[in-house]
């Protein structure tokens, strides 16, 4: 019972957090840029405006359209269900592991990619098309990534691996875990639209990839979408610290724990946020074919992770 | 002191040509003259071996040492090399190389000398190793002597192709001292050849079998072997002639010679098997690329070149065909050896008088040149091994041989490929030979007769090897056979 | 297999000299190759130094320092003045592209890896989980060698490769006999200065370095 609770829980710290962890990214990239900056909780006022606006629909869009927001919302949340964010083991591990995890955020992805083409606007499909050349090589990549990690505890259950690597803390320096860190934080880049792959700040439409698909919408749409992708970074950065650092994650329920727990994860992700906004100050966008070198480089990476994981075992 | 007389003189001549600037036509006749003593000395070395020596040392802790198939190459290699020298530029014949040309070039073939003459008397398989790479480097640095566009992609690509293939062959090196090291520890001579050998027998098959791949690999590359041959047409055809002849005689029987030193080893490891099919495989290869190239060649150097890769080829063939079978390879080492430094020497005087490496630009040459066109004739037809030249003799034994181990297949495509080689060489040949005498080309023979005589030497070696067998010859190829099996 | 300090060192420098030979395959300028080479000469250096501590061996000591000075500081040094003299030339367009070449290598790791099998498991020592992981790097010499244009490409692919038959000897056996090891920095050294004279050459001949330019020999 507790479990479950604490799973609940763990979700809503998650949408809690997701756009204040946007926001603090933002705001210490413009710190750094020599600006001012919105402090981080801005973006709640945004989403909060955007909830409050009329939703326009274009002529041409279909239910894909309408339904996208919502499926792109509730997937992301669903993951949020599945990753051990505080707590390891956890209740809901026995419905779904790491394939499952990725096979959720690609089915986001997916319609995202559908709805970016259903108005039928130039732009959409630009977007949608280069979304798909990234995520064609990006999404093996998480799972083989992890799945270094996976063979080193013998299970895929996201929740068994985190705690066969607390249990081992020597194995944190090996090839296999630091190989693997390494893919996985270029595949974030990716997928979440950072540079150097996707800059989030762009207005300029030729240079979009996620937001171009996103264009088209308003009002509450916008803000689903815009709450979804603030969880996505938010699920991307928690598996990149719990995974290959998993110190301070509650192996047993008790509050004390569960507490240090929050802190813990609180502490990594503005660690992690940080050295994002760092690097997003630092590099410049990669011209679009550069970018599956740099995916093809985090595939080999992640490849060789779980060779050496495999065999040095 | 044998050894030191054989070392010595062309690591002294490369010193001399070094310390005399500019260069003079002194430094060549000594050079010539002293490679005459280092043949003596093979000589007497190969003497002793064939009067019952099992193997000659020398030097703190046996860093030398000379079995039966060392003194074989010891004395092919000076005896080329003399003639070599002897037919080198800038020996007071009319060159077109300046004198920094000629100086650069008399430096760097003593220094290839003496490194091949280390990599067959050294005991280490290591210091061999060393003297390849650095015979690669020495000999990379003659061919373009003179710095044109062909000659430098053929350098670079020699260059290049030659020491990633040396590279691959210490990979394996590495490999079976590591094969070594695990079984008896880190020994100060590990990687001596009679004690990699001895201790053969206890080393693991597995580790061996791919430290076998990578050597065969890595050194037949330096041999020439298919498909690591694409070097040789580019570096023959633009090199010097005089290096020509050294590099498709010397070098190419010092890369093979090392391979034979590895399958030895890896034989008593892993049985015949395994290193036998792997030549067998390589050498049709190689004769099939060497002949059927010849169909296409348009230049009569890299023709030589091709020649060269067929003969490789039938080489690694009798190697992986059992004790007849490396009788026969190596009874056709000495024979190639003779009819191709003697191919090289002619092609100096045909393309100093006709200006040109191309076929098409060689024409009626019995009637220009009646010696030199003559001796390349017969040269040519005994490269394709028609009797009575040696290499009519070798290959009937290594016929005999293939058939004898039960390989109809294999032999039968070979001989076909010979029959395609044999039709296309005479092709080429009678192009040369014969037609109407191009313009502008002189009537008469580059150089003075004494010069041309010189030549006759290997051509006698090659028509008495194919008469009859000296004893000598036999008794020591019997002994190398003994050594291998 | 035990995972005592030295193994898992040993491993973490064998990946990062591998990564630094993929980066070969992954960048373009000459620049970042010198820079990938140096990096990874700087620890393979570094660990012969750490192999000759855990193995209790002086000579390793010394290889150390010959390899460092060598490869690190000699080397990076004549490719640098190369580059200036030549000019610099990017490597627009190798024989396969370069999400291919990664991939191959990849696959060329995992070919290592079955080649190695007989070797891991007739050694002893506490290296021996990392030697796929050199003749990983042998392979990845070889592919760049193969499929890039430039000469000096080749050329650090070439110097590459050496590094990893280094490695895979120290990993293997604890270092080659000193005198052999030496005999072989003297050939690696001739051989590069060899290269550099070729070129020079290549770059004052056909005032390029696309080694796609040497055609000129055919048949």
């Amino acid at each position: 019972m507790k479990g479950y609770l604490l799973e609940i829980g763990q979700a809503l710290i998650a949408l809690a957090l997701a756009p204040g962890l946007v926001g603090f990214i933002r705001w210490w990239k413009a710190r750094l840029q020599g600006r001012r900056g919105a402090p981080p909780w801005f973006v709640y006022y945004d989403l909060r405006k955007l909830f409050g606006k009329e939703v326009i629909v274009s002529k041409n869009a279909s239910w894909i359209f309408r339904f996208t927001p919502y499926l792109v919302f509730s997937t992301t949340l669903a993951v949020t269900l599945l990753i051990p964010l505080i707590a390891a083991p956890l209740p809901f591990d026995a419905l779904g592991d790491l394939l499952l995890v990725v096979y959720l955020l690609l089915l986001g992805t997916f319609f995202l990619a559908l709805a970016g083409l259903d108005p039928g606007t130039a732009f959409g499909g630009m977007g949608a098309s280069r979304e798909m050349t990234i995520a064609a090589i990006a999404e093996p990549t998480i799972a083989l990534s992890i799945f270094g990690l996976a063979l080193g505890a013998g299970s895929t259950n996201l929740g068994r691996i985190v705690a066969q690597t607390v249990a081992q803390p020597g194995a944190a320096i090996s090839p296999g875990h630091l190989l693997g860190f390494a893919a996985l934080f270029i595949v974030m880049l990716a997928e979440t639209g950072r540079l150097p792959v996707d800059n989030p700040a762009t207005h300029l439409e030729l240079t979009m990839i996620h937001e171009a698909m996103t264009l088209e919408y308003s009002g509450r749409y916008l803000a689903l979408i815009e709450w979804a992708a603030a969880l996505r970074l938010l699920i991307f950065f928690s598996l990149l610290a719990n995974m290959f650092a998993p110190w301070g994650v509650a192996i047993t329920l008790t509050p004390m724990s569960v507490s240090v727990a929050i802190v813990a994860l609180v502490a990594k992700l503005a660690g992690l946020g940080l050295v994002v906004a760092l690097l997003e100050t630092r590099l410049a966008k990669l011209r679009l074919f550069r970018v599956p070198e740099l995916l093809a480089v985090s595939f080999v990476l992640a490849l060789l992770a779980v060779t050496s994981s495999f065999l040095l075992r | 002191m044998t050894f030191l007389l054989l070392l010595v003189p062309s690591l002294l001549s490369a010193l001399f040509a070094i310390a005399v600037r500019p260069y003079r036509s002194i430094i060549g006749w000594s050079n010539a003259f002293a490679s005459i003593v280092a043949f003596g000395a093979a000589v007497n070395l190969a003497g002793q071996v064939i009067n019952g020596a099992e193997a000659i040392v020398y030097g703190p802790g046996e860093f030398l040492r000379v079995d039966a198939l060392s003194a074989l190459l010891v004395v092919l290699v000076t005896g080329v090399a003399t003639l070599t020298l002897f037919f080198s530029p800038g020996l007071g014949r009319e060159t077109r190389y300046n004198e920094s040309q000629l100086r650069r070039y008399h430096i760097f073939i003593n220094l290839f000398i003496s490194s091949m003459l280390l990599a067959v008397t050294a005991n280490n398989v290591a210091i061999m190793w060393v003297a390849l790479e650095a015979s690669t480097i020495f000999s990379a640095l003659i061919i373009p002597l003179r710095l044109t566009r062909e000659s430098i992609e053929a350098s670079w690509k020699y260059i290049l192709i030659g020491s990633v293939g040396i590279a691959l062959a210490f990979a394996g090196t590495v490999l079976s001292y590591f094969d070594f090291v695990t079984l008896s520890g880190r020994v100060e001579n590990a990687l001596n050849w009679p004690v990699l050998r001895v201790t053969a027998p206890l080393l693991h098959p597995e580790v061996m079998r791919l430290s076998f791949v990578f050597i065969l690999v890595g050194y037949g590359t330096k041999a020439g072997i298919a498909p690591m041959h694409t070097w040789k047409p580019d570096a023959y055809g633009e090199s010097p002639s005089s290096l020509g002849a050294l590099m498709s005689a010397a070098l190419f029987a010092v890369a093979m010679y090392a391979v034979l030193r590895w399958k030895i080893v890896v034989d008593a490891c892993v049985g015949g098997h395994f290193s036998d099919n792997l030549l067998l495989a390589l050498g049709l290869l190689s004769i099939a690329i060497g002949s059927l190239s010849v169909v296409l060649v348009r230049n009569y150097k890299r023709m030589l070149a091709y020649s060269s890769v067929e003969h490789a080829g039938l080489i690694c063939l009798g190697l992986g065909l059992g004790p007849l079978g490396v009788f026969a390879a190596l009874l056709h080492l000495v024979n190639h050896t003779a009819a191709k430094s003697m191919m090289f020497f002619l092609v100096r005087g045909i393309e100093a008088k006709y200006n040109s490496s191309l076929i098409k630009d060689v024409r009626g040459m019995l009637r220009v040149m009646p010696w030199s066109g003559g001796l390349f004739a017969v040269g040519i037809l005994a490269l394709v091994g028609l009797p009575p030249f040696g290499l009519f003799i070798s290959e009937i034994a290594l016929f005999r041989a293939g058939f004898s181990m039960h390989h109809p297949w294999l032999m039968g495509t070979a001989l076909a490929l010979l029959g395609v080689a044999f039709i296309s060489f005479i092709a080429q040949l009678n192009k040369m030979l014969y037609g109407p005498v191009p313009q502008g080309i002189s009537v008469g023979e580059v150089d003075s007769p004494s010069w041309i005589m010189p030549l006759l030497i290997p051509l006698v070696v090659l028509v008495a090897l194919g008469l009859t067998l000296p004893m000598p010859l036999v008794s020591l190829l019997n002994s190398i056979v003994e050594i291998v099996f | 297999m035990d995972s005592t300090l030295f193994t898992q060192l040993s491993a973490l420098g064998s990946s990062l000299a591998l990564l630094a030979g993929i980066a070969l395959l992954w960048r373009r300028s000459l620049d970042s190759y010198i820079q990938a080479f140096k990096w990874q000469s700087f620890v393979i250096a570094a660990m012969f130094l750490m192999v000759g501590y855990f193995g209790h061996d002086r000579e390793l000591y010394a290889m150390a320092v010959f390899f460092l000075v060598l490869k690190v500081i000699i080397i990076p040094r004549y490719l640098r003045r190369l580059e200036k003299r030549v000019g610099a030339e990017r490597e627009s367009e190798p024989y396969i592209n370069i999400p291919t070449s990664l991939i191959v290598s990849g696959v060329l790791v995992l070919l290592s890896y079955a080649l190695t099998r007989p070797l891991v498991a007739v050694s002893k020592l506490p290296t021996r989980g990392a030697l796929p992981l050199a003749m990983g790097l042998i392979f990845v010499g070889l592919l760049v060698v193969v499929t890039r244009r430039k000469a000096l490409t080749q050329v650090v692919g070439f110097l590459v490769l050496e590094n990893g038959i280094a490695l895979l000897a120290m990993l293997g056996t604890y270092g080659i006999p000193f005198i052999i090891e030496l005999g072989v920095f003297l050939d690696v050294m001739m051989g590069f200065l060899a290269m550099q004279v070729f070129v020079y050459h290549i770059h004052g001949t056909f005032e390029s370095m696309d080694v796609e330019q040497l055609n000129q020999l055919k048949h």
